[in-house]
C-alpha cells in the first residue's frame, strides 16, 4: 500500500486519538472517564500496529515520527503508576516492612552491634572515667545536656521551645540522619559504619554523662518510650545502607548491576518504613516525652509497652504460620 | 555509536525511542529547582515567623517536605517532572520506558546524597559523563532515566510536484534517502540543494536545479502521489 493511501485511509482515526490524547494531559480525571477509555488500550494497540507496518514499509518520516509520537504518549498513559491506595501503604507497614526486616537479618544484626556496641561501651565506661566525656563533647556541649535534662525544670529534655516547635526539628533532623546514613552506605559501608558507631559514640556518652552525674532520673525518662521507634529505625537505615555497600563489594552470584538494582530496591523500602517509625517517634518525643510531672510507672509502664510493641511487631508481623523467614 | 538514543520494545512489538539527557540541562532543571525551592521556604516562613517558635517547627516541617519529598511527589504524580524539568523539558521514566514508581523515584532522591558528595555534584557528574546514558549513580542503581520529555521534530512536508519514476532497482534505504532529502529540502539554501542532489547525478542523470527536481518528482511517487 502506498503511504498516501494509507495515512487517507487512518488518518481520521490518528487525528482523535491525539486529541484525546491532549486532552487526558490536561484534563486527565475527566478524559480518563469519559466512555472513550474503556476503548483506548484497543485503540493504542492499533496505533503500534500501524507504526510496525509504516515503519517495515520504509514510509517516510513524515508519517512513522507523528505515529511515533503517538504512540510514546500513549505509552506513558497506559503504563502510568497507579493511583497511591491507603490500603497499600498500610499493609506494607504492619506486613511487608518486618517481613523485609527479618529477611535481612543479618544486615541487621551487624547494624545493631555497629550501633549500640559503641553506645554500651560509652554508657559503661563513663561511669568509671567520667573525665572521658570530655574527649568526647565540648564543655558548651555538655552544660547543654545538663541543661536540658536538669531535674527541676517543668519540661525535659529542651533548654527551650514548644511542643511543636520540637516535633518539626526532630523530624527534620531524625529523618535526614536516617536518610543519609543509609545513602552513605553506597561508599562501600563505609558511609554507614560511621554514622551508626559516631551516633552510638554521642549516644551512648550522653547518656553515661547524665547518669554519672545523678541527671539520670529525668534522661531516662525522657528517652526511654521514643527510643523503641527511633533507634531501631536508626539500625534499619544503617542496616539497609550496609546491605548496599556489602552488594557493590561482594555482589554474589550475581553481575554488579542488577545485584545493586535489586539491593536498592530493598533498601529504599527499608528506608520509607524507617521514615515512617521515625515521624511515630518525632510524635512521642515532641507531645509524649517531654511532660515531666507522669509517675515514673506510667513513664516507663509506656516505654515498655512500646518496645514490645515493636519488637514483637517486626519479629512476627506479616508472619504466616511460623516462617521464620 | 556515540549516541545517546535509547531503543526499547515494548510489549505491543515497537520500539520507544527515549533521548537520554546529559549533565548541562539536568544541572540548569536543579538550579532552577533550587532557586523555585528557596523562595517557597522565604515565603513560608514570613508569615510562620510570626507564630513564634510553632512557627519554627512548622517551618522545619516545611524544609523537610521542600528538601526530601518534593522531587519524590513531583516525579511519581506529576508525570516525572519536576518543575525545573519540566521547564527544562527533562522527564525522569523507569529504564524500560514506563512512567516512574514510587520506590524508584524515593532511591534516586535519597541517593542523592551521594552523588552531591565531595561538593557540588562531583559524583554524579563523574557518573553522568562515564555512563552511555548520562545516568548519575542514583539513576544507576534506581534503574531510572532522565529524558528529554519533547519528542523530536517530525518530518516535514515532501512539496507536491508532478512524479517521476525512478529508475528500477532501488533498495528500501536508497528510497528512503530520497523522501527524507525531499522532507528537509526547504530546510536547505537551494545552493545546499543543488550539491547534495549532484552528488545523484549519476542517478537522475542531471545536475544544479533540475537534479533537485528530478529528486522531488522521484520522492512524490515513492511516496505515491499520482
Amino acid at each position: 500500500m502506498k503511504q498516501e493511501r494509507f495515512v487517507a485511509l487512518h488518518r481520521e482515526a490518528w487525528n482523535e486519538l491525539q486529541h484525546w490524547l491532549d486532552l487526558v494531559e490536561r484534563k486527565q480525571r475527566q478524559a480518563l472517564r469519559s466512555p472513550r477509555a474503556g476503548g483506548f488500550p484497543a485503540e493504542y494497540r492499533r496505533l503500534c500496529h500501524h507504526l510496525a507496518l509504516a515503519r517495515a514499509r520504509g514510509y517516510s518520516r513524515e508519517v512513522t515520527d507523528r505515529l511515533q509520537r503517538m504512540v510514546q504518549q500513549g505509552h506513558r498513559l497506559l503504563y502510568r503508576p497507579p493511583a497511591p491506595r491507603w490500603h497499600r501503604a498500610l499493609t506494607f507497614l504492619i506486613a511487608g516492612f518486618p517481613r523485609l526486616v527479618r529477611s535481612e537479618w543479618r544486615c541487621m544484626a551487624a547494624a545493631a552491634v555497629l550501633f549500640f556496641g559503641p553506645a554500651l561501651f560509652c554508657l559503661i565506661a563513663l561511669q568509671f572515667h567520667p573525665e572521658w566525656a570530655h574527649s568526647i563533647f565540648g564543655s558548651g556541649q555538655l552544660a547543654e545536656f545538663e541543661k536540658m535534662y536538669d531535674p527541676s525544670n517543668d519540661k525535659i529534655g529542651r533548654s527551650s521551645g514548644t511542643d511543636m516547635a520540637m516535633f518539626g526539628t526532630y523530624v527534620m533532623n531524625n529523618v535526614s540522619i536516617a536518610f543519609r546514613t543509609f545513602a552513605s552506605g553506597l561508599v562501600l559501608g563505609v558511609g554507614a559504619v560511621y554514622v551508626l558507631a559516631a551516633n552510638g559514640v554521642i549516644i551512648g556518652g550522653v547518656a553515661g554523662h547524665l547518669t554519672q552525674m545523678g541527671y539520670g532520673g529525668p534522661f531516662w525518662r525522657f528517652v526511654a518510650a521514643h527510643a523503641a521507634f527511633e533507634l531501631t529505625a536508626l539500625v534499619i537505615a544503617g542496616g539497609a545502607g550496609l546491605r548496599l555497600g556489602l552488594t557493590l563489594l561482594a555482589p554474589g552470584r550475581q553481575r554488579r548491576g542488577p545485584a545493586m538494582v535489586a539491593a536498592g530496591w530493598i533498601g529504599a523500602q527499608l528506608a520509607l518504613g524507617a521514615f515512617a517509625m521515625l515521624l511515630v517517634a518525632a510524635a512521642i518525643e515532641a507531645f509524649w516525652s517531654s511532660i515531666a510531672w507522669f509517675p515514673n510507672v506510667l513513664k516507663f509502664g509506656s516505654a515498655a509497652l512500646l518496645w514490645v510493641l515493636v519488637i514483637g511487631w517486626l519479629w512476627r508481623g506479616g508472619a504466616e504460620g511460623g516462617d521464620g523467614a | 555509536m556515540l549516541d545517546t538514543l535509547r531503543q526499547i520494545e515494548t510489549p505491543e512489538g515497537v520500539f520507544l525511542r527515549l533521548r537520554a539527557a546529559g549533565a548541562l540541562p539536568r544541572a540548569q532543571a536543579w538550579t532552577i529547582d533550587f532557586v523555585l525551592r528557596m523562595l517557597v521556604f522565604w515565603a513560608g516562613m514570613i508569615p510562620l515567623s510570626l507564630l513564634g517558635r510553632a512557627g519554627a517547627g512548622v517551618g522545619a516541617l516545611l524544609m523537610f517536605v521542600l528538601m526530601w519529598a518534593y522531587a519524590v511527589v513531583c516525579e511519581v504524580w506529576f508525570g516525572g517532572q519536576t518543575l525545573g524539568k519540566r521547564a527544562m523539558g527533562l522527564r525522569v521514566v523507569s529504564a524500560d520506558g514506563a512512567p516512574v514508581t514510587l520506590v524508584p523515584s524515593v532511591l534516586r532522591n535519597l541517593l542523592r546524597v551521594v552523588d552531591i558528595l565531595p561538593g557540588v555534584y562531583a559524583v554524579g557528574l563523574a557518573s553522568t559523563l562515564i555512563d552511555p546514558y548520562g545516568r548519575r549513580l542514583g539513576d544507576v542503581i534506581a534503574g531510572t532515566l532522565v529524558i528529554h520529555g519533547g519528542e523530536l521534530p517530525a518530518g516535514s512536508q515532501v512539496p507536491s510536484v508532478a512524479p517521476v519514476a525512478p529508475p528500477p532497482g532501488l533498495a528500501a534505504d536508497e528510497q528512503a534517502v530520497i523522501v527524507e532529502f525531499a522532507e528537509r529540502c526547504a530546510q536547505l539554501t537551494p545552493q545546499r540543494q543543488q550539491e547534495l542532489a549532484d552528488l545523484l547525478q549519476p542517478l537522475t542523470g542531471c545536475t544544479g536545479e533540475a537534479g533537485v527536481q528530478r529528486l522531488l518528482g522521484y520522492a512524490n511517487w515513492l511516496l505515491g502521489r499520482a
